[in-house]
């Protein structure tokens, strides 16, 4: 079988119709080399987002939001001839930035979403709910063999849905969920009040799942979940 | 003085972690990339009439966004100091030494690409946008993207050491 070096691109990238990956994916199986460059190109896209999706979690500079507030002054057009220099960044004193962000979010009309990255687990894009802030980042790092206490976040199964992508399910204070893993970050497919039971011990999580999470997992469960080694394997190669 | 309307308004309000995400990938630097951003909102507000409602405005203000970088805020900014370590801004906040070492590797690996092929990688592997959508940022046909796109990967793995 031949796989051109585009098609192997377009299959990382998922670009490739269902029967074109499969093809791809019946070429990898029978090619180690093929693999491993996979295996490259998978780690090299993990690393680039491990590199700049944090910037998603930061807050937004007060500067860069006052632009878009509705009683902000109407721009001049600004070309590259009447630009002189750019406004010098001030450090604002930290106790300023809550006053800044409240007096913002009143000026904002709509239900806007400039606060929720910073403060919520979940934000929506394009259509989808993401996962976002600490349950982002727990998703991506957490093992559940290796529990952080520290964490809000507990991470309880692991394992690889029917439909290839690799689902992990989590508690956060009040909500337990299951995540799928696609390639620009993690979907939630399900979410929940947890019960009362999992506050307790929340490592236990197959019996402190709530039924809509379990019944969303059995769905798409195939197989065993992941072992500890498994887990970390996955983890090790960017979820995919 | 065409006053945007309110919708493209919040849409960029939306937009702004994901704009400043790009920025940082494009420019490799925190200060850059927020300046980068802030040019790139204020051109946006001073032509959003020009944005047609049928077109997305994540493709329609990237595209801004990465001409900006290109033919104005790069000549003013710290983008050539970007191989200094002590003055790359990556690896803020809860970074580790380690994590540090691998983002200045990392981000020196991005600033040794050519402009077009650090581009594509930014907006397919950093941003997630199909090629589809990355060919409507650029103003290139696919097959331009995706072959960018390959040019890219090969020397990010050859600059990483991890070819």
């Amino acid at each position: 079988m031949d796989i051109s070096q585009q098609d192997l691109q377009a299959y990382v990238d998922g670009e490739l119709a269902p029967a074109d990956a499969a093809r791809v994916e019946a070429a990898i199986a029978a090619d180690p080399a093929l693999a491993r460059q996979v295996e490259r190109e998978r780690a090299l896209r993990a690393r680039l987002r491990a590199e700049f999706d944090p910037v998603l979690d930061e807050p937004v500079p007060s500067r860069l939001q006052a632009l878009l507030r509705d009683d902000a002054p109407a721009p001049q057009s600004s070309k590259a001839d009447n630009l002189v220099a750019m406004p010098t960044r001030q450090p604002r004193p930290t106790w300023q930035l809550p006053v800044y962000a409240l007096a913002a979010s009143l000026l904002v009309v709509s239900v806007s979403l400039w606060l929720r990255p910073v403060f919520t687990p979940v934000r929506m894009e394009d259509g989808r709910l993401v996962a976002s802030g600490p349950l982002n980042r727990a998703l991506n790092g957490a093992l559940a063999s290796a529990p952080d206490s520290a964490s809000p976040v507990a991470i309880g199964l692991t394992f690889r849905a029917q439909d290839g992508r690799i689902c992990r399910t989590f508690e956060q204070r009040a909500m337990a969920g299951l995540a799928c893993r696609t390639h620009d970050g993690w979907t939630i497919e399900v979410i929940s009040h947890a019960r009362d039971a999992a506050q307790g011990d929340v490592r236990q999580a197959a019996s402190a799942i709530p039924p809509e999470v379990q019944a969303a997992l059995d769905a798409r469960l195939q197989g065993e979940p992941f072992d500890a080694a498994q887990e970390r394997a996955a983890r090790d190669h960017g979820w995919r | 003085m065409t006053r945007v309307n309110d919708a493209v308004r919040h849409g960029l309000t939306e937009l702004l972690p994901r704009l400043r995400r790009l920025a940082r990938a494009l420019t490799g630097h925190a200060a850059d990339a927020d300046d980068l951003v802030q040019v790139a909102l204020e051109r946006a507000l001073a032509h959003g009439a020009q944005w047609r409602s049928d077109a997305r405005l994540d493709a329609w203000v990237f595209g801004i966004l990465r001409n900006a970088w290109r033919d104005e805020v790069r000549a003013r900014g710290r983008w050539q100091q970007v191989l200094a370590p002590e003055e790359a801004g990556l690896g803020v906040g809860e970074a580790s030494v380690e994590r540090h070492a691998e983002a200045l590797s990392l981000a020196a690996a991005l600033a040794q690409l050519p402009d077009e092929q650090r581009e594509a990688v930014a907006l397919v592997l950093v941003e997630g946008l199909s090629y589809a959508e990355a060919a409507e940022v650029l103003d290139v046909p696919v097959g331009t993207v995706t072959s960018r796109l390959a040019r890219g990967r090969a020397a990010l793995q050859r600059l990483l050491g991890e070819e």
